[in-house]
């Protein structure tokens, strides 16, 4: 709800995403540090923000086909492999730009998001979690079985820096910049496509598939839209992840990586975007502690070797999501909303 | 000749060991209504039980086998007690995410308590297999296969012929509907994550025998998901059927056009499988169909 004061007078208005003066200063305050960033803090933090962005990006995406169309989905990692692969293969065999390769590599992945979407037509619920669980092994054994020569198999490929204008994008802080822009641009597009015809349609299909249908929008349409639009933000933040790590390969994009994007919208909130930045921002917190800190406990329990990190991870988030979904199903966000809007009626009760 | 019938009789017991991994999906979807993703992590648990109860605490064969169900079987419990009570009537996202949550965590712990080093299973069934004229079968698969089948005719007459079993089929229908009809919907999840959790100790003892236990045979559980949904997640005596279908399809790929077409073929035809039996009938081949209303 809006504080005291604050009436849409037009539709225009009252479709706004930034709707008071504090929340304008709060998102410009929020652009200009991270613009400075790179000139504020360590390298260190700077890494951690790039995974950040690019994960942002992906789960995003998630949020728009699982928090705001329903339609579960634990193959988004395969999407973005699929992305990143798709970038990869082109910026190698053809040197094409990365203004180019990752919008395609969103394509390709949208593509590849839609077929399954397709079965989302005809089954709901746990069935469709299933079949993207069969997309994250048909994307694996493609990788792995097709010519090696195509996708690399189980060697990966290497990823050429991005450039622009003769300038390389290599470096921390050059690839800080290339991530941030293309995020930006993916989360604006993100808050338009739910305030649309699409995303009414997505919330409506989401309540009731039944109703909505009778009430006649095309359910089959927009369930199978919903994939198109998670995969293709998959796909992009696959491309983005690819010119990071500068390599690829199929171990990056596991079943257990989908669940972890699962994992981000689940603490931040299903059906939020912000939600969704949220978990990005708690979840990769999380995985930043482990890392750090597992290498010092795996000194004194020796017998788990490099693995305490992986099997930490699963642990946490594994009992994060069971906590989650039986405690605060709507997650961070719906937390934050109820203290918002409580501070807004102060001193009134409702 | 000989040999084609021999990977079609090898592929149908593997089917056979897939469809009793697939009974525990069944058996904690049809008390439940909830589908267990972690059912291969339930697996491995099971394994690392008659592991710990044989190899390391030394007791005989005859002693762990039963200690370790009753084992599992309160591990089934305990799952049961801390993760669902609480779910109770909540939408099939929360059912299926605490599901895939336990998948993780479950995994995680294995690895926290036992590492990843590879162990030696006991060997439960007789190593040598059985030989027909020139084919070869192995043993632990065929002893398998008779559990299967045997556990897959009483589970069945015990869903769809008691009064019990048809009180927990009511709960898989409707869970508040079962609860207003005065049928405990507490105790029938409890049960069903009890049999789920000892079916799949079984199917450990049968995969691993004589084998090496590793975190990574929770594999199988991905395995035997394709068999449930063929299957349709309601029917028992359907996993059967199903199975050897699957299992038999598999091995004809694995040993025929996999060696064609220079890859694993093999491990992705259940899938195949299944994403065309989802797209025609999404109920599976003896699954409930159901009417929605709004």
């Amino acid at each position: 709800m809006d504080p005291s004061g604050i009436f849409p007078t037009s539709y225009r208005t009252d479709r706004r995403v930034v709707r008071t003066r504090w929340q304008v200063a709060a998102l410009a305050l929020f652009v200009v540090l991270m613009l400075a960033a790179p000139y504020l803090v360590s390298g260190r933090i700077i890494a951690v923000l790039n995974l950040m962005m690019i994960s942002a990006v992906i789960a995003v995406g998630l949020q728009i086909c699982t928090g705001y169309a329903g339609q579960i989905n634990l193959g988004q990692a395969a999407f973005m492999g699929v992305g990143a692969y798709t970038a990869s293969i082109l910026a190698s065999k053809t040197g094409m730009t990365f203004l180019l390769t990752i919008p395609l590599a969103g394509f390709a992945a949208a593509v590849f998001g839609f077929f399954f979407g397709l079965t989302a037509a005809r089954i709901k619920g746990f069935y469709l979690a299933l079949t993207t669980i069969a997309a994250q092994f048909l994307f694996h054994f493609a990788v792995l079985n097709l010519p090696s020569t195509w996708m690399g198999g189980s060697n990966g490929i290497t990823v050429p820096p991005a450039e622009l204008f003769g300038l390389r994008i290599v470096g921390e802080t050059a690839q800080f910049y290339m991530n941030f822009a293309v995020a930006a641009i993916m989360i604006a597009g993100a808050f338009g496509i739910v305030r649309s015809r699409f995303g009414r349609a997505f919330v409506a299909v989401r309540d009731d598939d039944v109703a909505a249908g009778i009430m006649g929008i095309n359910v089959a349409a927009t369930k199978a839209n919903a994939f198109l639009i998670g995969a293709f933000y998959a796909g992009v933040g696959g491309a983005l992840w690819a010119y990071l790590i500068r390599f690829v390969g199929v171990d990056q994009f596991t079943l257990f990586h989908s669940i972890f994007f699962v994992a981000m919208i689940i603490v931040g909130g299903m059906g939020s975007i912000v939600g969704a930045l949220v978990g990005v921002f708690v979840i990769r917190i999380i995985q930043e502690t482990i890392a750090t800190v597992g290498p010092n406990i795996a000194d004194s329990v020796s017998f788990l070797g490099g693995d305490i990190v992986f099997a930490g991870m699963n642990v946490i988030l594994g009992g994060v999501i069971a906590l989650f979904m039986i405690l605060e199903p709507k997650g961070l966000m719906h937390r934050w909303n109820i203290l918002k809007s409580s501070y807004r009626i102060w001193p009134f009760p409702y | 000749m000989v040999y084609f019938i021999n990977d079609i009789i090898t592929g149908a017991l593997i089917g056979l060991l897939y469809s009793l991994v697939a009974m525990g999906f069944v058996v904690i979807y049809r008390a439940s209504k909830v589908f267990n993703f972690a059912q291969g992590e339930l697996v491995i648990i099971g394994g690392f039980i008659v592991w710990y109860t044989t190899m390391q605490v030394g007791l005989s064969l005859w002693l762990s086998i039963p200690l370790s169900l009753v084992l599992a079987g309160l591990v089934g419990y305990l799952i049961e007690r801390i993760f669902l009570t609480k779910l109770i009537g909540e939408s099939v996202f929360s059912m299926v995410m605490v599901t895939v949550g336990l998948l993780i965590l479950l995994r995680g712990l294995v690895l926290l308590l036992f590492g990843p080093a590879v162990r030696p299973f006991p060997i439960i069934f007789p190593l040598k297999p059985l030989f027909l004229g020139d084919m070869l079968i192995p043993m632990n698969l065929l002893i398998g296969g008779i559990i299967t089948i045997v556990a897959a005719i009483g589970l069945s007459w015990f869903f769809n012929r008691t009064r019990s079993g048809l009180r927990m089929t009511a709960v898989a229908e409707d869970h508040v509907v079962a609860s207003s009809m005065g049928i405990s919907v507490k105790g029938s999840i409890a049960f069903a994550w009890v049999l789920g959790a000892i079916l799949s100790t079984i199917g450990a003892m049968i995969f691993l025998s004589g084998k090496s236990l590793t975190f990574l045979a929770s594999d199988i559980g991905f395995a035997a998901l394709p068999v449930a949904l063929f299957a349709g997640l309601e029917s028992i005596g359907g996993l059967i059927l199903a199975g050897v279908i699957i299992g038999i399809v598999q091995s004809l790929t694995t040993n025929y056009l996999d060696p064609l077409i220079g890859g694993s073929l093999g491990s992705v035809v259940p899938y195949i499988i299944m994403l065309a039996i989802l797209l025609i009938r999404p109920t599976g081949l003896f699954g409930w169909r159901t009417i929605e209303r709004v």
